[in-house]
């Protein structure tokens, strides 16, 4: 595909130099009829041909051109495929608990929006860019011989054009920077509102949030003016010149024509004034047309610096990912020794140097306050996030077990688990890779969802919005703990699994949980006494280490 | 209402700086093709006078150099004041998107998620920056030159004008006629398959815990790819229609070149038409065709734009979520809440609410309870006129509350929703969105009732702490207690809570409901929970089973 996409390159920019040489004949036989009408006086039909040849001189580069743009985009969309699967693998490939992990809306922009701003870098900035540096030079080498005057002209006028426009390029690059950044923010504050827009609306916000809104991208305009501004400053040096050099050119000509000026050795043909004065604003149409486009190529350089500002350095080739299958076996036993754990932002210690040993098969509670650091603590067992110390799951250490083992036999609840934009019964397949649709039903069953489910149109095949939109807070939870079912797992995290419940519901679902636990390690966060008082054992966090908490003796027998 | 009846009254605020630009650029195109006509005109005068140096040189030589000059200031200065608009245009295009979805709040249409929403503010806005600026405009222009060259044809060369006209005509309408209608389908799908390709994105970053824990990173990925690429094989067919049509406008404008050529060389052979004026026609047409040029690559990119258009007019057409009296009644202040008989569905699926009646004296507090997905949250909404009942009704006093405006009625009634958002910004303007001028002292009593005062003073930068996307400096229960000290800290008279301790510990929610009386004194409060209460927390609790209340 990369390879593909190169040769695509490689003729995106080829063609366009043809084009060129054919633009040399096609101007050349212009003048030539035009010459030989009016100063040889021939007749229309000798020109004929001559004419034919123009227009299909003019045709066939009207083909040459669509062919190149159409190889740029090729290529310009085969690259920024290739980056974007680059960029999403290895930010998928990375723990999801990372410090650095972009927020969702800025990641969005990132690997859509700024990788899209690559696009006019291939297709347009290249091939101009080639065509700038050697038509100028190649016209004026044929021009040279036939006028020394014109080719001189033209000779050292082009080269001077980017010098100019490089001057004026500088501060344009660092405004597009400026630009580049105010447009991530932009994109994160729409995001990050319309997530709580219904909120904003219940406090009065309305006329407060539009004018945010408005000001904020009145900013953006400011900001991306200032980068035009400067922009449209190298295309108007470009314009002098190519104006310029036609003004130029015609005056000489018609200088020289009444004897004014006698700096020619030859007198000068009608066919050779007009041929002149054609090419004359060709030899700066390459470098306009590179001016158009400088644009892009700002565009990008700042793209990429935000890309990698926002998800860190560019990955060369995209990460392989692959499905990891549950798969079921024997309760795994968890042992802790020294382990200090911290908060995610690291400010503030949860456990230190604590030791905690859970034989294969138990079923422990963890209670402690909210904030405390119980999900900090059960995403450390499974390497969510990183802690200090020795955890041993099975009796191997945690860092020493390969990923696919890691996954494929364990479970994890979070306490805010996200739902798809996709069925009831898709959510909960997403568990199991070939989970049957009986399987699936079972599932719904122990998990709850089944009985809700019933009342909605197409049951569990009903779509619901992407987190949850269409259920209720427990019954979202549901659904996701009904994955749980379909993954038979030695060990099983779940992170306050009945928190939006009443206590009826709370014990039937821990009854179902209980059931299927059997013969599996089950370690529940929870600040729900009920439920501890079902499990084996409760231990709490408190005072950075782990306290054992005392069940009433009765403990199974409830429900 | 359609795209355009709805998009032209923001057009119309910026019509003096779009008309200018037009203007402009329509001034930079003709002096291009003067300076290009007058130049040939004058070597073939030169090289043919047989006045040598008694040529007059003035008039053409300081032609040329005013229309060079001309050329290049209208241009830039088209280039400034036109993109100057159009970003104007795209403010107000913003401010109006927001303006149009706070009345549609909640919205009722299920596929308009999240991740599509960010989309349609950002990129289907952006997308519609070319409409004027590289669509409208040069076409415009286009046409102008079109008429003005063909007018100087029908003077000089006759027989070229029809030629010359049927071309450009052919470039200018029929060219990008036809690309439009032919592209409006796959610009659409661009425009989708990129809404996709975002939502992917979107739906795998915050959904990346979960994912990496079930092992469908592979599922996620591939989900991804396909929308990539299949934007991408868009973007391709779109590019081969933009390019064949480009390629019809260079064969065209060839076809009026070689026209003119020809035609002009019959003249001549006939004595008919003056060498010089010959070749200056010629390089005017020649030059005329700049104009057109640029219209072919715009025309592609707004199709993209309309598809964009449609896809806002299509959220601003929604219907609102409530219809506001023509004449609200105000709220009144100080009277009991009444529910009789109130009977409720959402989108006419199964009844939630199923004949409820209640009343609730001002300064009351009440607990609701119930299993959940029992309408417990479902009352609150009615009462916040999120939603109304299809039967049955709600007073406040004796006013309906569907005769106060939905705004009266946020105004007095604060809700703790259980999705309650925290926003990227300090704590202090999180805070402030219940109450903008609320000062310190106040805010920190409202962190107090909410336990979260303790925590936020050992914070480094305390009030002016900014808290990431989703909280992530907050723990789950931290974020929980930030937004009740959010709803706490509100003027409103009648204080909503749903499940307010939800992912609070025990302890953590006895001292909450301890403290609740205090925080909500000569509030009218009304919480739903499934939490068990302690004595005298509440006046009196109600249980909702089924649809229907007991007490």
């Amino acid at each position: 595909m990369q390879r593909h996409g190169r040769s695509a390159l490689w003729l995106a920019i080829a063609l366009p130099l043809v084009s060129g040489g054919l633009l040399v004949w096609q101007a050349w036989s212009l003048a030539s009829v035009i010459g030989r009408a009016i100063e040889g006086g021939e007749t229309v039909d000798a020109l004929l041909p001559t004419v034919g040849l123009i227009l299909a001189l003019l045709v066939f580069r009207a083909g040459l051109s669509a062919l190149g743009d159409g190889l740029g985009t090729l290529a310009a969309e085969n690259i920024k495929r290739d980056l974007r699967d680059s960029l999403f693998s290895s930010l998928l490939a990375r723990s999801p608990r990372r410090q650095d992990q972009p927020a969702s809306g800025a990641a969005v922009t990132a690997i859509v929006d700024q990788v899209e701003a690559l696009d006019g870098f291939f297709a347009r900035y290249l091939p101009a860019s080639a065509q700038a540096a050697l038509l100028p030079i190649v016209f004026g080498a044929i021009i040279l011989p036939l006028d020394w005057v014109a080719g001189l002209l033209f000779l050292v006028s082009a080269p001077l054009i980017p010098l100019f426009m490089a001057l004026v390029g500088w501060g344009a690059q660092a405004a597009t920077d400026r630009q580049a950044q105010a447009l991530t923010r932009l994109s994160g504050r729409f995001a990050d509102r319309l997530r709580g827009l219904l909120t904003l609306k219940l406090f009065g916000r309305e006329a407060a949030e539009v004018h945010g809104i408005v000001s904020a991208s009145e900013s953006l305009r400011r900001r991306t003016l200032s980068v035009l501004a400067i922009a449209f400053l190298s295309s108007a040096v470009l314009e002098f010149f190519a104006a310029l050099g036609v003004a130029g050119v015609a005056l000489y000509l018609g200088l020289t024509f009444i004897d004014y000026l006698h700096l020619r050795s030859s007198p000068l043909t009608l066919e050779l004034a007009l041929f002149l004065l054609l090419m004359a604003p060709e030899v700066y149409n390459p470098l306009r047309l590179l001016a158009a486009h400088y644009h892009d190529r700002a565009s990008a350089k700042a793209a990429l610096v935000e890309i990698e500002r926002q998800l860190g350095e560019l990955p060369s080739e995209p990460t392989p990912l692959s499905d990891i299958a549950p798969r079921g076996g024997e309760a795994i036993a968890l042992d802790l020794t020294g382990v200090t754990l911290r908060t995610p932002d690291r400010q503030r210690v949860v456990l230190a140097d604590t030791a905690l040993k859970i034989p294969a098969g138990q079923h422990v509670a963890i209670l402690g306050p909210s904030g405390q650091g119980k999900s900090t603590l059960l995403e450390a067992l499974i390497g969510l996030r990183a802690a200090e110390g020795d955890i041993m799951l099975d009796g191997r250490a945690l860092e020493s077990w390969p990923e696919e083992d890691l996954r494929a036999r364990t479970f994890l609840l979070t306490q805010k688990p996200r739902l798809l934009h996709a069925s009831i019964a898709e959510n909960i397949a997403l568990a199991g890779h070939d989970a049957s649709r009986a399987d699936i039903e079972l599932a719904a069953e122990h998990a709850g969802v089944a009985q809700f489910a019933a009342a909605m149109p197409q049951g569990l095949d009903t779509v619901i919005g992407e987190d949850g939109i269409g259920l209720s807070g427990g019954q979202a939870q549901r659904v996701a703990l009904a994955r749980l079912f379909l993954r038979e797992a030695g060990l099983i995290l779940l992170d306050e699994p009945t928190a939006h419940l009443d206590a009826e519901l709370e014990a039937e679902i821990i009854s179902a949980i209980l059931d299927y636990a059997k013969g599996r390690t089950l370690i529940v966060a929870t600040h729900s006494h009920a439920v501890a008082a079902r499990l084996d054992k409760a231990w709490r966090i408190a005072g950075e280490s782990l306290l054992p908490v005392a069940l009433p003796a009765h403990k199974k027998g409830v429900a | 209402m359609s795209v355009f009846a709805m998009l032209a009254p923001l057009f119309r605020r910026r019509l003096g700086a779009l008309t200018l630009a037009l203007l402009l650029s329509s001034i930079a195109l003709a002096a291009g093709i003067a300076l290009l006509g007058t130049s040939g005109w004058f070597i073939t005068a030169t090289a043919l006078t047989t006045l040598g140096l008694g040529f007059n040189l003035f008039v053409p030589s300081s032609l040329v150099r005013a229309f060079s000059f001309i050329r290049i200031l209208a241009r830039y200065g088209e280039r400034f004041v036109g993109h100057n608009a159009t970003l104007r245009l795209l403010s107000d295009l913003r401010g109006w998107l927001f303006s149009a979805l706070f009345p549609r709040l909640p919205l009722s249409d299920r596929s308009i998620r999240h991740g599509d929403l960010v989309s349609r503010l950002t990129a289907d806005v952006d997308a519609l920056d070319v409409a004027f600026l590289v669509a409208i405009g040069p076409m415009l222009g286009a046409l102008l030159m079109g008429v003005a060259v063909t007018g100087v044809l029908v003077v000089f060369l006759p027989s070229a004008a029809l030629v010359y006209a049927l071309a450009v005509a052919g470039a200018i309408f029929v060219v990008p006629a036809t690309l439009v209608i032919s592209a409006r389908k796959v610009g659409r799908d661009v425009v989708s398959a990129a809404a996709d390709t975002r939502i992917a994105v979107y739906d795998a970053i915050s959904g990346h815990a979960d994912l990496t824990i079930l092992g469908v990173l592979g599922t996620a990925k591939a989900r991804f790819s396909a929308f990539a690429r299949h934007l991408s094989e868009r973007r391709l067919a779109l590019a081969a229609l933009t390019g064949a049509a480009a390629m019809a406008v260079q064969v065209l404008a060839a076809v009026a070149l070689v026209g003119t050529l020809w035609t002009g060389l019959i003249a001549h052979q006939a004595g008919a038409l003056d060498p010089a004026v010959f070749v200056g026609l010629v390089l005017a047409v020649l030059g005329s065709f700049e104009a057109t040029a640029v219209i072919v690559r715009s025309v592609g990119k707004s199709t993209a734009a309309l598809a964009a258009a449609e896809r806002l007019t299509a959220l601003a057409n929604l219907p609102p979520a409530i219809i506001d009296p023509a004449q609200p009644l105000p709220f009144p202040e100080g009277q009991k809440m009444a529910f009789s008989d109130v009977h409720f569905s959402y989108d006419s699926g199964a009844p939630v609410l199923n004949g409820v009646t209640l009343s609730i004296a001002p300064g009351e507090r009440i607990a609701i309870t119930g299993p959940s997905g029992g309408g417990k949250s479902t009352l609150l909404r009615l009462l916040l006129r999120l939603n109304e009942p299809q039967c049955g009704d709600i007073r406040i006093g004796t006013t309906a509350l569907h005769d106060i405006a939905a705004a009266q009625v946020h105004a007095h009634t604060a809700l703790l929703s259980q999705d309650s958002p925290v926003f990227i910004d300090t704590i202090r303007n999180n805070l402030r969105i219940a109450r903008p001028l609320a000062d310190d002292e106040a805010i920190w009593a409202a962190l107090g009732a909410a336990k979260l005062e303790k925590f936020v003073a050992t914070l480094p930068e305390g009030l002016d702490t900014v808290l990431g996307e989703s909280g992530r400096t907050l723990s789950v229960g931290q974020m929980r207690r930030l937004c009740l000290a959010r709803t706490l800290l509100s003027d409103a008279p009648i204080i909503l809570l749903d499940e307010p301790t939800n992912a609070l510990d025990r302890a953590s929610e006895l001292s909450f409901f301890e403290t609740l009386a205090g925080a909500t004194k000569g509030r009218t409060l009304i919480m739903v929970t499934h939490a068990a209460i302690p004595e005298g927390t509440v006046d009196r609790v109600l249980e909702i089973r089924n649809g229907r209340l007991s007490g």
